[in-house]
């Protein structure tokens, strides 16, 4: 067999066996990811360009991609998204830096708090707050807009969130930790004697920030803003609260409408995955240009002695540029937060937020039908199926990539990262198409194991990473000396390297669970009757205009993310003192 | 107690073939160091020794067993070889405290519970650290983590033990202390050692019998330390063990004369198959160099370092820069020449080897 490097040295440690653990492990490892990554993708372009509706049999039809490109309402969905997402990544990506600067390099007090609550935004999932700010800024009777209005004797609303900038602001708002957490960790981790050089040649303190801090960060702000990029250019949640009311698509919201409008018919998929051929290649340039861009090398700027980095004082402005950071706290968290809080409070939608009017019914409501029970159960389920299996998969993936190398790795690391720059819609379109009987006869629509399947394809790359990482920590010494010590390879396995990389397996569930718990644009267009889930079912309370109990179920959701994000924390920490 | 062979090992990571036809023996109850350069291959034998890697050919016995042969299609998997291994990081498992990590070998062989107590012990304090059994091996120094490494490595009296550049990571005087442990524990188990180094101090100090390798993996010679200091089989072992100078001489009227911009007339016999024709090295060890007041080949003293026990100078002859040694009682007896100062000096037992550029025109 041509896959395996005839002197490889792990592959030869089982020398007299025909078929050797190694073998088996990455041959299963080809399997699983076809299965899981390879298929749906494929599944998508075939069925965009081949159809057999027509004369029965296969063959080769550019008329549906034609149609859908030349769709007037797909064009505008796709200029929207575009402009979306190119906004969103460079204002997030400017809040992001310049927050992490503050909070990292200056000398502005409660940092160490700073840091923690400006974390908060990532946790907080986007299109809840998209609902928040609806709540307040609708364009027609948002509360905030109303006591304008009423204040100032206004006729029209004065501010309007239901439009493109609306959807950027809300996406700024909850993706610009993509960027702050990476710069904050480069800027801690950055050696200080490269800034302080610079210092001595005589640079001015404003040179040293524009001239060497900034471009020593460059690799981590491109790889926070592409994470902007390409989840703002995938994401459904916000765009879908926000400008389904005033007919503003992007692709995402797009397909979800054209499958929706078309009631589940297989013709109504095909003009969907035609749709996300389009956003793949709309995605597939960002990604090339991006990698134009910014790809002017990286550098080692982590140096293995942990330094304190002077701090640059602000003087004068520290005061007010911590009431600047405590107010976008504020506006980001607090205000949406409360919104929800308040609303799901209120005994009908529109009734003014006072105390008189509150009361605990929307909760009665929402838990009295089986639906909302059913779809945290269906959550919890999913999501802790996908996390463990994920885990056991991505660990997998890592072990074969990074200790057996076999000869195409690069296609097995390839398969493992697709998924990551594939949008969430694309990717569960891809799952219908494979998983409704067409391959094997295999049908899992309708059931939760299709969003598991969906799950698995999407976050397989969190879980590969963190293991990727903790594997190549373990030197092979480690398992060599096992095997000389009379453990045969799997005994090595199991006693060595599973247990030195366990910590590393289980932050891994825990990068998994956390957003799978929360999760909507996956979902929505997987959920059958039996299986909707948390988020599935917020969004659908909200669409069947029953704000205030979306707003109960949301503030619930709100309460199980935060319960779980501590218990996450205590587990981790726990887990470094070992 | 067994001796190792290796039998024409070929062995190859993808296209590049780092060990060729290569065979080495190493004796029953003898300390064998293996010396070579970085990337010369000792690893790699090292591997196919302990069934980490599959030689292409050859075969590899320990005693009457064979481990490894090519043609008879045998290879005995890594956990049945029963060979000791200190590997140069010391590979001892950070979640297992150091008695753990030193039963391991025996519980994976099945031995009873109580023995392995008391085996994982006494292995202990054969490198005497009995007393930290319960720590974890991050709460150990680099010396006693390597101690531990040997420990693992005895406790279940391999026959073999290998050890692949345990010490280069330890600072000089730990080095030291270890280099004189290790031959202790040999000579009280009488077992077989192979000990990878490209230090050859340490080499000189710990060996039974010596092995030098080429950088391309070929032997290059196999004896005992002294034959390899005193009789180098080729250049690359003369300049590998200990410093040298190499300094380019010429013949002139049937004399060896220097040839490096001071043209001095030397004493010395040149063995009569040296073809002068050719250019020619002279290669002289720093403490071959002599002071010689009555000699007529003059060099200056650039500088010199004094050592304790000895000095150390940098000479200039012409437009060569040569190293030299003075031993301290040298030094109390004629003096030591000021820097600058212009001295006489001689060449002890020199040899005669082609010129590098000659030997590249050759290949």
């Amino acid at each position: 067999m041509k896959l395996f490097n005839k002197n490889n040295n792990l592959a030869a440690l089982d020398g007299g066996k025909k078929f050797s653990l190694d073998k088996a492990l990455t041959i299963t490892t080809f399997i699983l990811l076809i299965i899981i990554v390879i298929i749906p993708v494929f599944m998508i372009v075939f069925n965009t360009f081949f159809d057999k509706a027509v004369t029965g049999k296969w063959h080769i039809d550019f008329s549906m991609f034609r149609t859908q490109l030349t769709d007037a309402k797909n064009l505008g969905a796709m200029w929207n998204t575009v402009k979306i997402a190119l906004f969103t990544t460079v204002v997030g990506t400017i809040a992001g830096v310049f927050y992490a600067w503050l909070l990292g390099r200056s000398d502005i007090p409660a940092k160490g708090l700073m840091k923690a609550l400006f974390n908060i935004p990532y946790m907080f999932p986007p299109f809840l707050g998209a609902m928040a700010w609806d709540m307040l800024l609708n364009g027609r009777g948002g509360y905030f807009n109303k006591f304008l209005m009423n204040t100032f004797h206004l006729e029209n609303a004065p501010l309007n969130i239901n439009s493109i900038w609306g959807i950027v602001f809300v996406e700024v708002s909850y993706y610009f930790p993509f960027v702050f957490m990476q710069v904050v960790a480069a800027l801690e981790k950055m050696d200080p004697t490269l800034e302080e050089c610079a210092r001595i040649a005589g640079a001015k303190q404003s040179t040293v920030i524009w001239r060497i801090t900034l471009p020593l960060t460059k690799p981590a702000i491109s790889a926070g803003a592409l994470l902007i990029l390409t989840t703002s250019l995938a994401h459904f949640g916000v765009p879908s609260i926000i400008g389904y009311s005033q007919g503003i698509y992007t692709l995402p919201t797009r397909i979800y409408a054209v499958i929706y409008n078309a009631g589940g018919s297989f013709d109504g998929i095909r003009q969907g995955a035609a749709l996300s051929v389009l956003l793949v290649a709309v995605v597939s340039v960002a990604l090339i240009l991006q990698n134009k861009i910014l790809s002017s090398g990286s550098y080692d700027i982590i140096k293995g002695k942990s330094t304190r980095p002077t701090l640059i004082k602000l003087r004068g402005s520290k005061y007010p540029l911590l009431v600047f950071c405590i107010l976008t706290l504020i506006i980001i968290v607090v205000v949406p937060l409360v919104m929800i809080v308040l609303v799901s409070f209120v005994k009908a939608y529109g009734l003014p937020l006072k105390l008189k009017n509150f009361s605990f019914i929307q909760y009665k409501r929402v838990f009295s039908g089986g639906g909302t029970i059913d779809s945290i159960k269906n959550s919890l389920f999913a999501s802790v199926t996908a996390g463990v299996v994920c885990m056991l998969l991505g660990t997998l993936v890592a072990y074969v990539v990074q200790k057996i190398k076999p000869k195409n790795k690069g296609a097995l690391e390839f398969m493992s990262m697709l998924p990551y720059a594939i949008p969430g819609t694309v990717l569960s379109i891809g799952v219908i198409l494979a998983w409704q009987g067409a391959i094997f006869h295999i049908n899992l629509y309708n059931t939760i194991w299709i969003i598991i399947v969906a799950y698995l394809a999407r976050y397989l790359s969190f879980s590969m990473k963190t293991s990727s990482a903790a594997l190549l920590q373990v030197s092979s010494s480690l398992e060599e000396a096992a095997r000389a010590c009379g453990a045969s390879h799997t005994e090595s396995l199991s006693d060595i390297t599973l247990p030195l990389i366990r910590p590393a397996m289980v932050s891994g569930f825990f990068l998994i669970f956390l957003p799978a718990m929360r999760e909507v644009t996956t979902s929505i267009l997987l959920y059958g009757p039996k299986t909707r889930t948390l988020g599935v079912q917020i969004y659908g309370l909200r669409d069947a205009g029953m704000i205030p109990q979306a707003a109960a179920l949301a503030t619930v959701a709100i309460g199980i993310i935060i319960i779980l994000n501590t218990v996450v924390n205590y587990i981790v920490k726990d887990r470094k003192g070992v | 107690m067994a001796e190792v062979k290796f039998e024409n090992i070929t062995a190859t990571y993808g296209k590049k073939t780092v060990l060729k036809d290569f065979s080495l023996s190493v004796n029953s109850n003898e300390i064998l160091c293996l010396v070579g350069p970085s990337g010369c291959g000792k690893t790699t034998l090292v591997r196919c020794l302990l069934g980490l890697m599959k030689p292409d050919s050859g075969s590899i016995k320990v005693g009457d067993k064979v481990l490894f042969d090519a043609k008879k299609r045998i290879n005995v998997p890594a956990e049945k070889r029963n060979i000791g291994i200190v590997f140069q990081d010391y590979a001892v498992w950070p979640h297992m405290t150091v008695l753990e990590n030193v039963s391991y070998p025996l519980k994976k062989r099945r031995v009873p519970k109580e023995e392995i107590a008391h085996r994982a012990m006494d292995a202990l304090k054969l490198v005497h650290m009995e007393m930290y059994a319960n720590h974890l091996p991050m709460q150990l120094s680099g010396g006693q983590q390597h101690r531990v490494a040997i420990a693992r490595a005895l406790v279940v009296d391999s026959e073999i033990l290998v050890m692949d550049e345990p010490i280069t990571n330890l600072d000089a005087k730990l080095r030291e202390e270890m280099l004189l442990e290790i031959r202790m524990i040999q000579s009280r188990l009488k077992s077989t050692v192979l000990y990878i180094t490209h230090d050859q101090q340490s080499a000189l100090q710990l060996c039974d019998k010596m092995a030098i390798m080429e950088p391309d993996g070929s032997l290059c010679q196999y004896g005992s330390d002294e034959d390899i200091i005193l009789s180098p089989a080729n250049r690359f072992t003369f300049e590998f063990i200990g410093v040298s100078n190499m300094i380019p001489v010429c013949k002139k009227n049937g004399k060896v004369r220097l040839a490096c911009g001071a043209d001095y007339e030397i004493d010395n016999e040149a063995p009569a198959d040296i073809d002068f024709s050719k250019k020619i090295d002279m290669g002289v060890r720093m403490n071959d160099v002599v002071f010689d007041k009555k000699s007529d080949i003059k060099a200056s003293v650039i500088s010199k370092v004094f050592l304790g026990s000895e000095y150390n100078y940098f000479l200039r002859l012409g437009e060569k820069e040569i190293r030299m040694q003075q031993s301290m009682l040298d030094a109390k007896m004629n003096g030591v020449p000021e820097d600058g100062e212009s001295v006489g000096i001689r060449f002890v037992n020199p040899r005669f080897y082609l010129a590098k550029e000659n030997a590249n025109e050759a290949i």
